[in-house]
């Protein structure tokens, strides 16, 4: 039964990819990702310039999964309670209460897109991670639920004036974070620029079919994935020995050009990330029909589920993005399986 | 005239004298005579190429009939040196040494003795060990016989020629070549040879990456080596894929995973004719340790592939093209 459940499931996730595939052209590898990060549920950082369609991916994808899209711009002046409801005067001169972005879908929101979280203050950040840990929220007296709900936060990685960088322990409770480029094709590229179906995101997201998934029972399914996907005893010790890499890469002979290998690493990857390591692990496992986890399918998820969580020392915080990329490269050079 | 008259008597005189002096000195005495004696003598092995401070080892067996025995008190002392008209022979006596065994009939005594040569000259010289005189008396009676026993000639030769030597003249057939005793010297070299040899052969294996011939060395060939020596059970299994593994990481740099074949085969162009067996490996690996389901024919048990596998790869790492087709 529950294999039935599995291949019929994997039937309906590949065809979301298939479907937002040909809505966000050359992003087929951030579209798994995503994939990945929906069924493991987990919550995702998304790095990338601006303009690269990260908004039209995670629309894409809430038409495909269904439920409710909400997004807010973060702004230095933005504070908690703007993301809980906003008051207005109405057309009968009294003021009125409504119900902000995380609580206009009320249990049905599915996604939240929080663009540029670095710009708003670290008052916000508390309550979103708060939401994100523990996906209530209490307001008006009352206690609100959004089960259903991931978070995709948008980091502005260029501009350092006036933001509030996310401290390692918020970035611990993002699943994965994805980088999402302008594809390198050239014939893409001027696809992009020329294709008129591009210009119009409303109807560009239409073309996704509505509710390919069901939204409201990805929660249950994405258990029976984690409690059918194996993981043997090898790879459990690959595992581990990954983890033990990422806080004493040293020991393992990983080498970084231009960085003093002793003093790189503060932290390494916590607990809470290596549990989600294999979450998505085995979610990648199940999207290419496998029963077991095997080394490849962490490969595939290592990089984007690691790298945001390690504490380098400061001064080599600047070069963050290049230094991750090769450590954690030279990390799965190193350590071999079986 | 008168006294021209004494000094030629005093002239015949002291050439008399001289000649009994020389007589005295070399007194002839009779040789053995066997009715009263026998002897047998033990001569030093060679008779020639002694120098100076060289030792002579003699021994004479006297057999003494009886009613007679030997005077040992006529036999030479230690330190006594042969004159020969006058002048000493340079031979002198170091060394004596009696043994006595009385029988019904006869008595045998063996005498051990000792010279030592204290002459030197510049070129080799003929010397002699001249025949001690024994005496032998009969009991209860005052009759002495003496006899001189047998000689034995010899060459001394010198430590080293100075000057010019005319070698026509002193070569001596005599003269055996001076040889210096080089045995430890022999064996010490003997043994330098070998110590010698020994850290070359090491020199050389460590060199070759621990393998005594060409190509023994390579990831693959030790793989195969080790793999044949493991046990034939599901653990023998495992440890032979995490061998082979290991040989893959070695020859790569890195660690090498199926997703990663076409990386490895890029960079190791030699081992692309494994490619198909490289990536039957790899889901062998996956079935063994990670996933049980993964499809798979070998055509064979997995040891055995594995083996010829590996095998193939060895060929691959020589340079080789693979002969057996796993």
């Amino acid at each position: 039964m529950q294999d039935q459940q599995l291949n019929d499931w994997r039937t309906h996730a590949l065809t979301l990819e298939s479907e937002v595939n040909k809505v966000v052209v050359g992003q087929e590898n951030p579209v798994r990702l995503i994939t990945t990060a929906v069924f493991a549920r987990g919550h995702v950082l998304l790095e990338g310039d601006v303009g690269v369609g990260k908004t039209t991916l995670l629309r894409a994808f809430t038409r495909g999964i269904g439920g409710g899209y909400q997004r807010i711009e973060g702004t230095i002046d933005l504070m908690p309670n703007d993301l809980v409801y906003h008051t207005y005067l109405g057309e009968d001169g009294k003021p009125h209460v409504s119900p902000g972005p995380l609580l206009m879908s009320g249990q049905d929101l599915s996604i939240f897109f929080f663009n540029e979280i670095n710009r708003a203050r670290p008052q916000v950040h508390s309550l979103m991670l708060r939401v994100m840990a523990e996906r209530t929220l209490t307001a008006f007296n009352k206690e609100h639920y959004f089960p259903h709900m991931l978070v995709f936060a948008d980091r502005n990685q260029v501009e350092r004036e006036e933001t509030f960088d996310i401290p390692s322990a918020a970035r611990d409770r993002f699943m994965m974070e994805i980088p999402i480029v302008v594809p390198p094709a050239h014939d893409i590229m001027e696809s992009l620029i020329f294709d008129t179906r591009f210009h119009d995101v409303d109807q560009l997201i239409s073309n996704v079919p509505a509710d390919i998934l069901k939204f409201d029972q990805l929660n249950s399914f994405a258990k029976v994935i984690q409690e059918n996907i194996q993981a043997s005893p090898a790879l459990r010790k690959y595992a581990l020995d990954l983890w033990l890499a990422t806080k004493d890469p040293v020991a393992y002979g990983v080498k970084v050009s231009n960085v003093d290998m002793k003093r790189l690493v503060l932290s390494g990857a916590s607990p809470r990330g290596m549990g989600m390591l294999l979450r998505a692990a085995r979610v990648n496992a199940w999207l290419n029909n496998r029963q077991a986890v095997v080394p490849e399918d962490i490969h595939a998820v290592f990089h984007e589920t690691i790298a945001h969580r390690l504490v380098f020392s400061p001064v080599y915080e600047m070069r963050r993005t290049e230094i991750a990329r090769e450590l954690l490269t030279g990390i799965v050079n190193a350590v071999a399986a079986p | 005239m008168k006294a021209r008259n004494h000094l030629l008597s005093l002239l015949f005189a002291a050439t008399l004298l001289v000649t009994a002096i020389s007589s005295s000195a070399d007194v002839v005495l009779p040789s053995v005579d066997s009715r009263f004696v026998s002897v047998k003598e033990i001569n030093p092995s060679r008779d020639a190429g002694y120098v100076v401070g060289d030792k002579l080892q003699r021994t004479m067996i006297l057999t003494v009939k009886q009613p007679y025995i030997l005077i040992k008190e006529s036999l030479p002392i230690v330190g006594y040196e042969h004159r020969y008209r006058g002048q000493v022979s340079g031979i002198e006596l170091t060394g004596i040494d009696i043994e006595e065994q009385r029988e019904s009939k006869q008595s045998v005594y063996t005498i051990r003795l000792e010279y030592q040569v204290f002459k030197i000259g510049r070129v080799a010289k003929p010397a002699i060990l001249r025949g001690e005189i024994v005496k032998l008396r009969q009991q209860g009676s005052k009759d002495v016989k003496q006899f001189r026993m047998p000689s034995f000639n010899f060459r001394t030769s010198p430590l080293s020629v100075y000057g010019e030597v005319n070698l026509k003249n002193e070569l001596s057939p005599f003269v055996a070549p001076l040889k210096l005793h080089a045995d430890k010297e022999w064996l010490a070299l003997k043994i330098a040879a070998g110590v010698l040899a020994a850290s070359l052969l090491a020199l050389l294996y460590i060199l070759g990456a621990r393998t005594w011939l060409p190509y023994m060395g390579g990831a693959f060939a030790k793989a195969y080596r080790k793999i044949n020596k493991l046990p034939e059970d599901e653990q023998g299994l495992q440890q032979a894929i995490s061998t082979v593994h290991a040989a893959l990481h070695q020859v790569a740099g890195q660690s090498v995973f199926g997703n990663g074949v076409e990386h490895f085969l890029q960079t190791k162009p030699a081992f692309s004719v494994a490619k198909p067996e490289i990536e039957r490996f790899f889901a062998l690996s996956r079935q063994i340790f990670f996933d049980s389901h993964t499809p798979l024919d070998l055509g064979m048990p997995p040891k055995q592939w594995l083996k010829k596998f590996c095998r193939q790869m060895r060929d691959c790492e020589r340079g080789l093209r693979p002969e057996v087709h796993a």
